[in-house]
């Protein structure tokens, strides 16, 4: 039996499939599924969505001066004059901007660098917002750096390569402290979290 | 009797992805098994007890059960986290070199204990001795040799004659040196010189300590570097994606050291 006496879906819902077939972690049949929930949504819901995915591509732009991703430029973060732009926050991605506001704990600016450095992925410095960061800090009033990449092996590694290629002297650099986790117990930490917890005890 | 589903094994972390909601797939160098994939389930959750542990460029000691398509890591336990060579970006550039160049000549289901072995006492090198490039041009001659793939450095592949203290040529798909009356057709043929020749045969004799010993100008090393990358990627047969930035950090600081 050939190809062409198999059932298939309508075109227009076969596109709909292989579109978001693309989707990161979305296989065949999970498009298979969304595609159908989407027929049965009421039609001025699936308008909705696809109004948002649109929209997004359209208005969506990165802020010239952090490189978040936000509806202007600069983004509403950069245009507040309340935020102490003497420091700034270096972030791997949008989300981290995200997580950090959430955590209501800094109020100065932010840096998003789209990645880190994965020498085994074949990431270098060329492929991040890195040279936008190195000329902020050399035009730009900052006193104080905090590098706040995730502390991972590619995350410190960025970090190390951003203290190495500070443009001017007088620049605090600092990155986020290491240690134990809110919940976590001691018997299943490894060893060098442990350490840089030990390391950077506080007094009671 | 079924056979046991949980094991235990020592490995080398080479890298990790994410995977699905919270998961790791980690890529392992292990001793007993040879090159592994296995799942860290919910991994990527601060809360996660095996998230510390699983770090590329980590000695550890795993329990997995098997899976249906890949096996799943149940435990792990840190023997050695390289501490010294995480805390400089020259060593870790370099420690991820080495990871990717396992990566691609491990195979899965086919161990190589001294390699494991290599692995670990290069790393612990470059931890110590951030500077020096003598490490990896070591792994890389030892990783050919106990690869089966030792390139000939005492006879011509051509002639089979014994070669003569002079220069060379060099070529990676013949396998080695080639005596400079021979003119062999379509073999990527290079020079190769004396003393490089002759650091090559101390390279393949080793040990790793002696080796940290020896100096080379910058010629030299370029051409050590240049031999020993030709050759490794030619059996790689792809690009090594970590060399252009060790390259790059190599250009910041000085030229490729080996004092």
């Amino acid at each position: 039996m050939t190809n062409d006496h198999m059932p298939s879906a309508a075109p227009s819902l076969a596109r709909l499939i292989q579109e978001l077939s693309k989707l990161p972690g979305i296989g065949p049949k999970s498009a298979q599924r969304l595609a159908y929930f989407i027929i049965r949504l009421p039609q001025d819901e699936a308008y909705a969505l696809a109004d948002a995915v649109s929209g997004v591509k359209q208005n969506i732009v990165f802020c010239q001066e952090c490189q978040n991703l936000a509806d202007a430029s600069p983004c509403s973060i950069c245009a507040d004059h309340r935020r102490n732009r003497q420091v700034l926050c270096v972030v791997e991605e949008p989300l981290d901007v995200l997580a950090l506001e959430r955590a209501r704990c800094y109020r100065g600016m932010y840096h998003v660098l789209h990645g880190v450095i994965s020498p085994i992925n074949g990431v270098g410095p060329e492929q991040l917002k890195l040279k936008e960061l190195l000329d902020r800090l050399a035009n730009e009033e900052v006193t104080e750096l905090v590098i706040a990449t995730n502390a991972t092996l590619e995350g410190e590694a960025t970090a190390m390569y951003i203290n190495r290629h500070l443009p001017r002297p007088g620049i605090k650099v600092s990155h986020l402290a290491r240690g134990l986790p809110v919940g976590g117990s001691l018997e299943y930490t490894d060893e060098v979290t442990l350490s840089r917890a030990f390391q950077g005890r506080q007094e009671l | 009797m079924a056979p046991p589903r949980t094991y235990r094994c020592e490995a080398l972390t080479l890298k990790k992805a994410p995977l699905a909601e919270a998961d790791l797939l980690v890529t392992l160098f292990t001793r007993d098994r040879g090159k592994l994939r296995a799942v860290a389930r919910g991994a990527r959750r601060v809360s996660s007890k095996l998230m510390g542990h699983l770090e590329p460029l980590t000695l550890v000691r795993l329990s997995l059960a098997q899976g249906r398509n890949l096996d799943h890591i149940n435990q792990a336990q840190v023997i050695d986290g390289f501490a010294d060579l995480k805390q400089d970006l020259n060593a870790t550039t370099k420690g991820l070199y080495l990871a990717e160049l396992l990566d691609g000549f491990g195979s899965e289901a086919s161990p190589n204990p001294p390699l494991y072995q290599l692995a670990g006492e290069v790393l612990k090198t470059i931890g110590q001795d951030p500077d020096s490039d003598w490490p990896l041009r070591f792994f890389e001659l030892q990783l050919l040799n106990l690869s089966g793939l030792m390139p000939e450095l005492y006879r011509c592949l051509e002639c089979r004659k014994t070669l003569t203290p002079a220069n060379h040529q060099f070529s990676p798909p013949l396998g080695g040196a080639v005596c400079s009356n021979c003119r062999p057709v379509e073999a990527q043929i290079r020079p190769l010189s004396l003393r490089c020749l002759k650091v090559l045969r101390l390279l393949h004799r080793g040990p790793l300590s002696q080796v940290m010993d020896l100096k080379a100008d910058g010629a030299l090393a370029y051409e050590l570097k240049s031999v020993l990358g030709t050759t490794v990627g030619y059996w790689l047969d792809k690009e090594v994606r970590s060399t252009s930035f060790l390259e790059q950090l190599n250009r910041e600081s000085t030229a490729g050291v080996y004092t």
